[in-house]
């Protein structure tokens, strides 16, 4: 019995080897290079439950680029494979899941770099693993500004390599996204009183500190602020005790599925019809997504919302990017638009895919892990800087993005046939001043 | 307890220490300092949020008064009843926002609290003939491991059905119409929600203290064998309390859907641990004291809002339990259960 399950598996790993020669004659494509196998683009994203109407589109952004690069014959002889996983356990990030993720990602030496987390609490515990593993991780959405930034504490996640950047992102961070809201709301909505609600994790405590700074430098003041797990459903104490105060608008940091539509529906049912502002993790898609702020709180109390991207809202290529992406998951059921971050996410795989395409033109014959390594040198070196969707995007020294744009959204309850959806106001590149 | 002269008649102290008052005088002491301290509006607030964690209570304590079981199982039964509803609501009524006209109104809750309630003591009922009654005279863990597992069987079930997403369920009460009571504004939905609450208990209360089948409930909780020897039966009589606490936490489940009109899978396990460590603040096994513990609860979770400690509001509900229990070890009320507890 024993012996006939080895000979099962050595029969397997020569069909497998058998496949892997088969395939290299057949290579397919117009490039010369001959089929070496297939290296693998990890995608590390909260994907089902109320968190799919942020993972999924940002995850075929990722999708839409490694498939293009197949149906242009790959990359210097190597085929390309997508590896999602997912990290949302009971429809919720979560941070344990995201650790082994990344443990699987290091662990495939075939995995050349890795495309997310979507939440900063994910990134704190992925940065360490993907740093020691010398892993590229790209994320598209990430804000706190301690994964990066050596003054706000960035050194601990990378203590083991603290000069090996392998963590780089395409979004700004929230020391730039929260008070760019606080000038917005201060000087373009005209709010004065404000009641700031976070969801005490890393980045909606993290972006509305950076927020409330901001804004009582400018000179609004603060009804009340309050922290609210993630777990919470019940907001009435907290707005009627703000209602006492007068606030004019509300604050929200932290993400929908902390509880941000619950809030807002609340505070509508109380009668308190102020404006309701957030970061990017309010700003989730459609009323008809699943777990989307709109759909939770109802499109009709979710008018006079006003959220930031930690992203170019109104990129140069966008037309183009919509089309191809509609195009390209036109047989899906959902999430077949793009999403707030499905560009960057595309901008992300397009850089790690255009490292590799770089190392391998240096040294084709390189050995999986040299090629992750080369990724990471390429991709964070500052000196280089990629052609992507977003417009020309290169990494500082940190790994943060030479293009810090935030763009602000509102809810229009017509918008998408009246079913409601986030409309581009206007965006400001923070990289310049 | 105390040493009493034998001859000496009963003081007006001693006449009114008598009646065991205390646990009342303090509910209501609470109630009235936090009243003081955050208003008539977090007043209601704390009364709606309390009557919703006191059904769920009655649910625990009734089950562990009479089978000596946590039923940790009860959370989720509760969140199954807010889902049932929304069944009801929309699939069956064919609803799908607020009804203006009273006469339907009524027609609609009436048809929803019924259902909902019904099937709700059907499911109870089953998961003890399944789940618990044939582990009866098993060691105690064994039951307490089963109700964990039909906890996670619920949660995994609804999820299925559901997704795990959160999900928006009918307010048929406008949840936008207030009425001013004393000058203070308040939703018509939190005094349906509190009124709901009340009645069901007194309701229980007069079937457990003044019918039959509530004799046979108390006397089997009291010593189960010698209910037997009396006649009463006793799976009979076990399967109605679980039809009663699960109605009940059915009945929670629709004032929910009504108050927060958002629902998700994961809803009952939060909202078992508050009712559980109701039951246990109150004393557990009793059902005055589970109730006076959902409120007490209420009280404690929206003072701490009010005062802008709402991330402590959990720690908050924890301290206050361990307090009560380094004073009064068997809960509020736990005293009257004699030896049981």
């Amino acid at each position: 019995m024993r012996y006939a399950r080895i000979g099962a598996l050595a029969g397997a790993v020569v069909l497998v080897a058998a496949a892997c020669s088969s395939g290299s004659t057949a290579a397919p494509g117009g490039s010369a290079a001959a089929d070496k196998g297939t290296l693998k683009v990890g995608v590390t994203l909260p994907l089902s439950g109320g968190s799919a109407a942020d993972g999924q589109p940002t995850m075929k952004g990722a999708q839409l680029a490694v498939d293009q690069a197949n149906e242009a014959g790959g990359i210097g002889g190597y085929k390309l494979e997508l590896l999602p996983l997912d990290h949302a356990v009971n429809g919720k990030y979560n941070e344990q899941q995201g650790a082994q993720d990344m443990q699987t990602f290091a662990g495939d030496a075939a995995v050349i770099g890795v495309v997310g987390p979507y939440n900063s609490a994910v990134g704190k515990v992925q940065i360490p693993i993907s740093n020691d593993a010398g892993l590229t991780q790209c994320s598209p959405a990430n804000t706190n500004e301690a994964l990066t930034k050596p003054e706000f504490g960035a050194l601990d996640f990378r203590k083991n390599y603290p000069e090996r950047i392998n963590y780089i992102r395409v979004a700004a961070t929230d020391d730039i996204q929260g008070p760019a809201m606080a000038t917005y709301a201060f000087e373009k909505l005209g709010l004065k009183n404000l009641l700031i609600v976070d969801d005490v994790t890393t980045f909606g405590k993290g972006v509305a500190d950076n927020f409330q700074k901001k804004w009582e430098e400018l000179g609004g003041t603060v009804a009340d602020r309050v922290g609210a797990g993630p777990d919470t459903t019940d907001f009435n104490g907290i707005i009627t005790a703000a209602k006492g105060k007068n606030p004019d608008g509300v604050y929200y940091g932290g993400v929908v599925t902390s509880g941000a539509g619950l809030l807002l529906k609340q505070m509508r049912q109380q009668g308190l019809n102020i404006p309701f502002t957030g970061p990017d993790g309010i700003v989730n898609g459609p009323g008809d997504a699943e777990g989307s702020l709109i759909g939770i709180a109802g499109k009709d109390n979710a008018a006079g919302s006003y959220g930031t991207l930690a992203a170019i809202g109104d990129f140069p290529g966008k037309a183009d990017f919509t089309a191809a992406f509609e195009e390209h998951f036109k047989g899906d059921a959902d999430f077949n638009t793009p999403g707030a971050y499905s560009g960057p996410a595309y901008a992300c795989a397009t850089v790690i895919l255009k490292s590799l395409e770089e190392f391998l033109k240096a040294s084709p014959d390189a050995d999986q892990a040299a090629i992750r390594e080369g990724v990471r040198a390429w991709a964070s070196d500052p000196s280089h800087s990629f052609e992507t969707v977003l417009g020309t995007e290169s990494f500082d020294a940190n790994g943060d993005t030479t293009l810090p744009f935030i763009s602000f959204f509102t809810v229009d309850p017509a918008a998408k046939d009246g079913i409601g959806d986030w409309v581009f106001k206007e965006q400001i590149n923070f990289g310049s001043q | 307890m105390t040493t009493i002269a034998p001859a000496a008649p009963p003081s007006a102290l001693e006449r009114f220490q008598g009646l065991h008052l205390g646990p009342y005088l303090f509910t209501l002491g609470f109630a009235f300092v936090a009243y003081l301290v955050i208003g008539p509006e977090q007043f209601v607030n704390a009364l709606t949020i309390g009557a919703i964690y006191a059904l769920v209570a009655i649910g625990y304590t009734m089950v562990y008064g009479i089978i000596e079981l946590i039923n940790f199982a009860h959370g989720d039964v509760f969140m199954v009843g807010a889902f049932c509803s929304m069944f009801v609501l929309t699939e069956v009524l064919g609803q799908d926002g607020p009804i203006h006209d009273p006469v339907t109104l009524a027609v609609v809750l009436f048809i929803d609290f019924a259902v909902t309630m019904l099937v709700l003591g059907v499911l109870g009922m089953a998961i003890e003939r399944f789940a618990y009654r044939p582990l009866r005279n098993a060691p105690r863990l064994a039951p307490l491991i089963t109700a964990i597992g039909v906890s996670f069987i619920l949660q995994n079930v609804i999820q299925i059905i559901y997704g795990p997403s959160p999900i928006n369920t009918p307010q048929i009460i406008d949840p936008n119409v207030r009425v001013e009571i004393l000058g203070i504004s308040i939703g018509w939905v939190n005094i349906f929600v509190i009124v709901t609450a009340v009645v069901l208990m007194i309701v229980l209360q007069l079937v457990v203290g003044r019918t039959k089948i509530g004799r046979a409930m108390r006397s089997t909780a009291q010593d189960r064998q010698a209910a037997q020897l009396m006649g009463v039966d006793i799976n009979r009589t076990i399967a109605i309390t679980f039809l009663i606490g699960s109605a009940l936490a059915g009945a929670a489940g629709v004032v929910q859907g009504l108050y927060f009109g958002n629902i998700q899978f994961t809803l009952g396990f939060q909202a078992g641990l508050k009712a559980f460590t109701a039951a246990v603040l109150g004393g557990i096994g009793n059902i005055t004291g589970a109730a006076l513990g959902g409120f007490l609860i209420g009280f404690v979770e929206v003072t701490a809002a009010a005062l802008g400690f709402f991330v402590w509001g959990q720690a908050a509900v924890f301290a206050v339990l361990i307090i009560t229990l380094v004073f009064r070890p068997a809960g509020l009320l736990g005293q009257q259960l004699g030896e049981r507890t």
